[in-house]
């Protein structure tokens, strides 16, 4: 009995703060991950990943991360919340202020919000550094590399509707972000970039028997190194499916813009036996006119307690044409090859 | 003999901890409340997606808590978590109010027309509604 006490004061630690904010209340929570990575005979690329931090040594800083939440009750409708997220970017570590709002609950089923927020692009858009929040280490490359943004300037409304089919989820969002940096691979640097008019809009149905459905559509002016403006489009159609046992994720994604058009997908399948769950996905991106990389991974998870998952993942990318995708290339050959094993270890967190 | 003797004792007290001899799980409402929400309805509620009804959860995760959530949502603690943490950290959902023990949660749901809770069944009185079992 002593034994599961102990247990029940660790999990009260941390669920302390599971009560409804009103006027006076805050919350303080926290996330993080802590893990490393390499990827091994990639003899044409410097590096892979959504920033390319992936290279042939262990480093630790393309999937480690710590976030902070506040939030404050300012009214029993009206609360302020604040995430600051210390991640890398390149290399160099950068404490980033990710969401920073304030939200106001007109009735249970509509919330408008304004000021700093996360662009609903794609399906794990608005969670991508709670790595708690999903299967994977890292999240599939091919399709996350294509929403080089992280966090807009402006407002969105989010509505919810419980109907006979599951519940109805509808967000729209409007906003810019200005001067952010975006990572091109093929240059190995970010450059300066300004999406205005980003307009963000989803619809999500959430089953109890066959999952959750969403689609969303984002279009956006963009200009890169002082550029002429020209407009950029997104589009997402995704899947999601845990019935405590089978845990599956598929996502495909459009971009396009005058400049590029890119197609990507990916599925993930996996299965839970006991603490343990082993997955498996495959993922695809296509550029127009220029290649295609694709990859397989193998993961193994364990849910070491309520608050932190142990995880290790095995990724093989290919690609075709000499294109580069997700790599940053070494340009030491003029027919370059952009294949490797990429190998991912370890813990996401909550707190 | 002593090694036998704590093994026995230790293996005793495991199976006392992780599988008591318990009743069934309640899941109950206000008497006063007209509808009867079905069980899907109800994991919806506690899963913060529908707020029609206040949902009263347990503050500590105990046996009654587990059997409640992997029976309604098939969830463990940990993908409970992993679930909620996805509304917390993008501002769509905050965890339920929660209390402390099954009388508590059952004084709570007494108390408010609209509140739904879930508690051991051997503590259940005639201040509230059983809309249905969980075994």
């Amino acid at each position: 009995m002593h034994r599961f006490n102990l247990m029940g004061v660790a999990v009260c630690l941390a669920s302390t703060s599971a009560v409804a904010l009103e006027q006076g209340e805050y919350r303080l929570n926290g996330f993080g991950t802590a893990a490393i990575s390499r990827v091994a005979g990639a003899d044409d690329a410097k590096g892979y990943g959504i920033s390319g931090q992936t290279t042939d040594s262990w480093r630790g800083d393309q999937l480690s991360k710590l976030g902070g939440q506040f939030s404050y009750g300012l009214s029993d409708q009206l609360t302020a919340t604040v995430q600051t997220v210390a991640k890398p970017e390149q290399d160099d570590w950068r404490l980033q202020l990710e969401w920073a709002y304030l939200a106001y609950a007109v009735n249970d089923q509509l919330t408008v919000r304004a000021g700093r927020l996360r662009p609903n692009a794609f399906m794990f858009s608005e969670t991508l550094d709670v790595g708690y929040s999903y299967p994977w280490l890292r999240l599939p490359d091919e399709v996350y590399s294509q929403m080089p943004i992280s966090n807009y300037e402006g407002a969105d409304v989010l509505y919810n509707l419980p109907t006979a089919l599951g519940t109805v989820g509808l967000q729209a969002s409007y906003g810019q972000a200005v001067n952010r940096n975006i990572f091109i691979h093929a240059l190995d640097d970010r450059l300066d970039a300004d999406y205005k008019k980003l307009l963000t809009g989803s619809i999500s149905l959430a089953t109890d028997a066959i999952g959750t459905f969403r689609y969303s559509y984002t279009e956006s002016t963009l200009s890169v190194d002082h550029s002429e403006e020209f407009k950029g489009k997104f589009m997402s159609l995704g899947h999601q499916y845990d019935d405590g046992s089978w845990v599956t994720n598929a996502e495909v994604i459009n971009r396009r813009s005058p400049v590029s058009e890119h197609d990507a997908f990916y599925v993930m399948v996996g299965h839970r036996f006991g603490d343990f769950l082993p997955h498996v996905t495959y993922a695809q991106h296509d550029e127009h006119d220029a290649g295609r990389d694709s990859s397989w991974a193998l993961g193994l998870n364990y849910s070491l307690s309520a608050n932190v998952t142990l995880k290790t993942e095995y990724k093989r990318v290919e690609s075709n044409d000499g294109y580069n995708g997700s790599f940053v290339p070494a340009y030491n050959t003029s027919e370059p090859t952009f294949d490797g094993d990429i190998i991912s270890v370890g813990a996401d967190f909550v707190f | 003999m002593n090694h036998f003797i704590q093994k026995t004792l230790a293996t005793g007290l495991l199976s006392f901890t992780f599988s008591p001899v318990q009743a069934e799980v309640a899941v109950i409402v206000n008497p006063g409340l007209a509808k009867t929400p079905s069980q899907a309805e109800v994991a919806n509620i506690f899963l913060g997606k529908d707020k029609s009804l206040r949902g009263i959860d347990h503050k500590d995760w105990n046996a009654t808590k587990e059997t409640f959530y992997a029976a309604v949502a098939s969830k463990s603690e940990a993908q409970l978590k992993s679930y909620w943490s996805g509304l917390v950290f993008t501002g769509k959902g905050q965890p339920l109010p929660s209390e402390a023990t099954d009388a508590d949660v059952l004084a709570k749901v007494a108390a408010q027309a609209d509140a739904i809770g879930y508690v051991d069944s051997t503590v259940l009185n005639d201040s509230v509604k059983v809309l249905f079992t969980l075994p």
